[in-house]
């Protein structure tokens, strides 16, 4: 058996989809430890300078979401952009080429369902389904990482109820699983009427699918997990899965200090000061 | 019972969103609710739900002339539970200026769209600058992002619109090639010009500013003929309004 006389197989891209239940940009040990995965996941593609792009259209585009994006990865080591769809009249970008020049894109948290309007308006959905198919990381937390699925809970219209996704991932999810019970009440009872089963993501825990197979389950912050979902003969199971801690990297602060440390360790070790 | 008089003031741009100081396009919407106290609500869905935007609205239309309200499509646990019924209870909807194609997809998403044919039917006066110019038109020019567009809206109107219709914007240029290709016949209004229909009938244009003016377009033939319309500057105290004819005729050459 060989391949010595087919065509050389062409190396597919590994598909990867980061889902999590809910964080924010601050310098808080947990964030941190979310922002230090996306920047590990967007470098995997090798690229020098990692490219990471904001889609905050779930929250309508609002300068807090896209401040603290810029916040929290303008000093990093990568190229931070965002797509504002409703901004786009002062700031004219080809948005098919850019967003296919990233190495990950990021989907900000809001309403569901009007990121899926609003994508659906501006036909960004399939632009992003083809992303993933290159290889590009898609990510996202709330809403942002719901779209992803064949269905979520949404509270767009006020209560929680069951919206459609894009459906990349087979299964649905619910976010903020621990905060929000009214939520999580919704998603078992509508996995109990016959909405496929899927997964229940608290607040800095997320999963990870990387090419085919079953997601890894990660937590940036003690205690917070990632259920599996799912309904057998009208009764709802939840069990948590075993998940990977992510730590938190040094503060900002403190990463300067490190650096202007291996500086100087670098420049006496040049000039012959050390051994 | 109120009689159910359909209205749609459509602004080319102005307004408390553009035209800080100048409230006379706004004072003319208010005027037409013919209430002591009207009730006005803004739907700023094509900003996004701005916050600055927002405020600004507030101060524009504040409390001690009407009963100002606005509705979030993006924070819908704060704003007014039963959407239907809050905006057939208004006197004026007020659409703010965005990006109108992001506009219309979280209008359908909600229901928005029959909501406002509804309230207009009942005789709800619907207003709006730039992209809530264009939303009310069968047809529109979009020129939000890059290259003007050609897009379709809500069709409560049944003509093609184009807003900022200022000299030299290159909206111009696309609205007669656009025009040329088929789309139907319109209206277009430059910043400070807003276009008062009665149901599907233009009824007058009004201004904020001296010159500002709105026009008619056809297509006859593969020529496109451009007219401007008598148009009623609000800024004159004894002002009398002027009737939608031909102030001047141009025909614009064909491509």
């Amino acid at each position: 058996m060989g391949f010595a006389n087919g065509p050389i197989p062409k190396a597919t891209a590994v598909r990867r989809i980061l889902a999590l239940g809910g964080h924010e940009f601050s310098s808080r040990p947990p964030d941190r430890a979310v922002c230090e995965l996306l920047l590990r996941l967007a470098g995997e593609s090798g690229a020098e300078r990692p490219r990471i792009c904001i889609l905050p259209t779930a929250s309508g585009d609002t300068s807090d979401q896209i401040a603290s994006f810029y916040s929290a990865f303008g000093e990093r080591h990568c190229d931070p952009s965002d797509v504002s769809l409703f901004r786009l009249g002062r700031r004219p970008l080809e948005l098919r080429d850019h967003l296919l020049e990233q190495d990950l894109i990021y989907v900000g948290g809001g309403s569901m369902v009007n990121l899926l309007a609003v994508w659906e308006a501006h036909d960004i959905a399939s632009i992003l389904s083809l992303a993933w198919r290159k290889g590009i990381v898609l990510a996202g937390q709330s809403a942002g990482a719901m779209c992803w699925f064949e269905a979520g809970i949404t509270k767009s219209s006020g209560r929680p109820l069951a919206a459609a996704g894009l459906g990349l991932l087979e299964g649905s999810l619910c976010v903020h699983y621990n905060n929000e019970p009214e939520r999580r009440a919704a998603y078992l009872d509508a996995v109990g009427e016959g909405m496929p089963g899927g997964y229940g993501l608290d607040d800095y825990a997320g999963l990870l699918w990387e090419g085919e197979g079953a997601p890894s389950a990660v937590t940036a912050r003690r205690g917070a997990r990632a259920y599996r979902v799912s309904q057998r003969e009208g009764e709802v199971a939840e069990s948590p899965l075993p998940a990977r801690f992510l730590p938190a990297p040094a503060p900002a602060a403190l990463r300067e200090d490190i650096a202007e440390f291996r500086r100087i360790k670098t420049m006496r070790r040049r000039a012959g000061w050390l051994g | 019972m109120k009689t159910a008089e359909r209205q749609i003031v459509a602004f080319g741009g102005g307004g408390f969103s553009m035209e800080s100081g100048n409230p006379l396009l706004d004072d003319y919407v208010l005027g037409l609710t013919r209430a002591e106290r009207p009730r006005v609500c803004f739907l700023p869905s094509a900003s996004g739900d701005a916050d600055h935007y927002i405020v600004r609205f507030y101060r524009a239309f504040s409390a001690h002339r009407c009963e100002p309200s606005h509705i979030s499509l993006f924070r819908r646990e704060q704003g007014p539970g039963d959407l239907r019924r809050h905006l057939l209870s208004q006197d004026l909807i007020y659409v703010g200026g965005g990006s109108v194609v992001s506009l219309l997809g979280v209008w359908r998403a909600h229901g928005i769209d029959s909501i406002l044919r509804e309230a207009w039917e009942a005789g709800v006066v619907l207003c709006g600058l730039s992209a809530g110019s264009l939303c009310w038109f069968a047809e529109a020019v979009s020129g939000f992002h890059g290259e003007p567009k050609r897009l379709r809206g809500l069709g409560l109107l049944p003509f093609s619109n184009c807003v900022h219709y200022e000299r030299g914007a290159g909206r111009g240029e696309a609205y007669h090639r656009f025009l040329r290709e088929g789309m139907r016949g319109g209206y277009a209004a430059e910043d400070g010009a807003a276009l008062h229909f009665s149901g599907e009938e233009l009824s007058r244009v009004v201004a904020s500013r001296p010159r500002a003016r709105g026009y008619r377009l056809d297509v006859a033939g593969t020529r496109v003929v451009e007219m401007q319309i008598a148009t009623t500057y609000l800024g004159d105290r004894e002002a009398i309004p002027a009737a939608p004819l031909p102030e001047a005729l141009s025909t614009a050459p064909a491509a």
